[in-house]
């Protein structure tokens, strides 16, 4: 049965739900619940998508308007997309599930909830799209929605963490909106099928290379790609809990999705520059975010900084861009949302358990010996940063490391491996001092705080793609097959 | 008339990023929005000299210009008005809670 409507409705479901929300704003449990439902339709809806690209054996694509693909806005749900939209309604649900158990002011406000959907549907849309320019439009709701999240936010520093990154992003807007131009005069198409075929048959236009330079950058700047980093530990400590877990592990995806589609379907030709730049830049923010989580004072900004240096794994496996690396980029971006966003989870739950409700590690020090449910919860998800069985941390981290040994990079391997134990040694460090150390006298542990059913939903399925591999690897095998065969896209795209 | 255009693109965005780098969080908002103008006539530009007859109008003589970077165009505006509206009410915040509108006395993240 083909429907090709199906690739809409993981965005129009939050998009409509979000709106409908805000006609609820009066009504806050009925909103908090309405919003619950619209996210988990979105990744019901999200997942027949899955199943249709995985049953049908090809993209499912949507020419809204019924205009052919050149000329209309195109939807494409192929193994990719629909693999990382799966994965972003998974922890965007688990967010919501939080924000419900939640006692922050910030998921009191009636815009939250509504902004938590467009926020979905922002990320959803630019990852099903196929056109750069819609591609602009649903990556500036995507920002918009998170900045005006985080400006919210109960820390008292988050407007001005908010302000820095929306000045970041706007910079990014601007580069993208330049690439756009420049690829719509050197080749007269923004529909990336289209693209491809068009920079196929004449690579030396002389504002390729410009734009390239220009979405290289644009991609940085979204994933927190060393270089541009600077904002992403401000931005993701000051968030509230549930939106700093959706951002530091679906949001900085949307980067890696960039890359993707960069090195496998626009630039092909142009790959290998772009794979160099990506394995250098990779294993620079392993080291350095590593480094940086390890010498930080707050757990959340160490997780932050770890999310620096896991974004690294992926883009080396994106740079070594063999089929079997490229497999263990996406399995490792799957993986790395579900720890992340349990382990920011977790450690919004101590700090709302903390005597201050902060995540500074003088204060949450000796906080999680009280609570050791949240206690086991954040060990396993260390493990799985660390990559470590029986977690998918692990899966992920030996995919990737036997895709480099296939190709003998012996140097990336070592650096990157060190850079591995430098997560065994945040996180172990972390999970001492919170949940081992004897608090200091006086500090008495709040009685209530947020609920823990969220991070444990996360963790279970951390468990249980750890156990249980071989389907998430099987479907990014397929995702990473029709990456490798462009054909397959451009064809479903164009037709003919 | 091209070089004309290119030139005065070019000097916008370039005004545009040294107000961006001003101390003054006011000066470099408006550096923004210079930008964002610049950008604009950019895509403008990158479909201004194929046709100078308006697209879709019939009894006309000669070749159409090309609709669509008018269209992106549109969209940007919009979504930019949205970005700047957006800015400037942080920024108000900021200053009701710094008092001041100095880039380096607004650190409190540093600390």
């Amino acid at each position: 049965m083909s429907n090709p409507h199906l690739v809409l409705l993981p965005v129009l479901v939050p998009l409509g739900g979000g709106i409908i929300g805000l006609l609820l704003r009066g009504h806050h449990r009925l909103q908090a619940l309405w919003s619950l439902g619209a996210m988990g339709a979105a990744l019901a809806f999200s997942l027949a998508l899955f199943a249709e690209v995985w049953q049908r054996g090809a993209p499912v694509v949507f020419q809204s308007g019924g205009w052919p693909a050149p000329f209309g806005i195109t939807l494409v749900g192929d193994g990719l997309s629909a693999l990382f939209v799966v994965m972003t309604f998974i922890v965007m649900v688990a967010g919501v599930i939080y924000a419900l158990g939640s006692r922050d002011a910030v998921v009191g406000y009636p815009a939250f909830y509504p902004l938590f959907l467009t926020l979905a549907a922002g990320l959803a849309g630019a990852m099903l799209t196929g056109d750069l320019f819609t591609m602009y439009v649903f990556a500036e709701l995507l920002v918009i929605s998170g900045t005006m999240l985080t400006a919210a936010s109960d820390d008292p520093y988050g407007t001005e963490a908010a302000f820095k990154y929306y000045y970041m992003s706007l910079m990014a807007s601007f580069f993208m909106l330049l690439a756009v131009g420049c690829l719509y005069v050197a080749y007269g198409s923004l529909n990336m099928a289209d693209l491809a075929l068009r920079i196929a048959a004449d690579p030396a236009a002389p504002l390729l290379l410009p734009a390239i330079a220009l979405l290289s950058a644009v991609f940085m700047v979204k994933s927190a790609v060393f270089p541009f980093h600077f904002w992403q530990p401000d931005f993701h400590a000051a968030a509230p809990t549930p939106v700093s877990a959706m951002l530091s592990s679906v949001v900085v995806k949307f980067g890696v999705y960039g890359f993707l589609r960069m090195t496998t379907l626009l630039f092909t030709a142009q790959a290998p520059m772009i794979r160099t730049i990506l394995m250098v830049l990779g294993v620079a923010g392993i080291l350095f975010g590593g480094l940086s989580a390890a010498a930080t004072h707050n757990l959340k900004r160490m997780l932050a900084y770890s999310t620096l240096a896991q974004v690294g794994f992926v883009l080396v496996g994106i740079g070594w861009g063999t089929s079997a690396a490229l497999v263990a980029a996406l399995v490792f971006a799957f993986n790395h949302s579900l720890v992340k966003s349990a382990m920011l989870m977790i450690a919004g739950f101590v700090a709302s358990r903390a005597p201050v409700k902060s995540a500074a590690f003088d204060v949450v020090t000796g906080v999680g010996r009280a609570l050791p449910a949240a206690g086991c919860l954040f060990f396993i998800g260390g493990l799985g940063l660390a990559g470590i069985p029986p977690t998918n941390g692990f899966i992920s981290k030996m995919l990737l490391f036997r895709s480099g040994a296939a190709e003998s990079h012996i140097g990336v391997l070592l650096l990157i491996g060190s850079g591995g134990a430098l997560s065994l040694i945040y996180t172990m460090r972390a999970f001492q001092q919170v949940f081992w150390t004897p608090a200091a006298a006086g500090d008495a542990v709040k009685p209530a705080g947020d609920s823990l059913l969220a991070p444990a939903l996360l963790i279970g399925l951390v468990l249980l793609t750890g156990f249980w591999a071989a389907p998430l690897v099987a479907s990014a095998q397929n995702a990473v097959g029709w990456m490798l065969a462009p054909h397959i896209y451009i064809h479903a795209v164009l037709g003919g | 008339m091209e070089f004309l255009t290119a030139l005065s693109i070019g000097m916008l965005f370039a005004v545009g990023v040294f107000q961006v780098l001003r101390r003054n969080l006011i000066r470099s908002a408006i550096g923004l929005i210079l930008m964002t103008n610049a950008v604009n006539l950019f895509l403008l530009a990158a479909g201004a000299y194929d046709g100078f007859i308006p697209a879709y109008a019939n009894q006309l003589e000669g070749t159409p210009s090309d609709a669509l970077p008018q269209a992106l165009i549109l969209t940007a505006i919009v979504i930019s008005m949205g970005a700047t509206s957006f800015i400037f009410a942080v920024l108000v915040v900021i200053s009701g809670r710094y008092r001041t509108s100095d880039a380096d006395a607004v650190n409190g993240l540093k600390r």
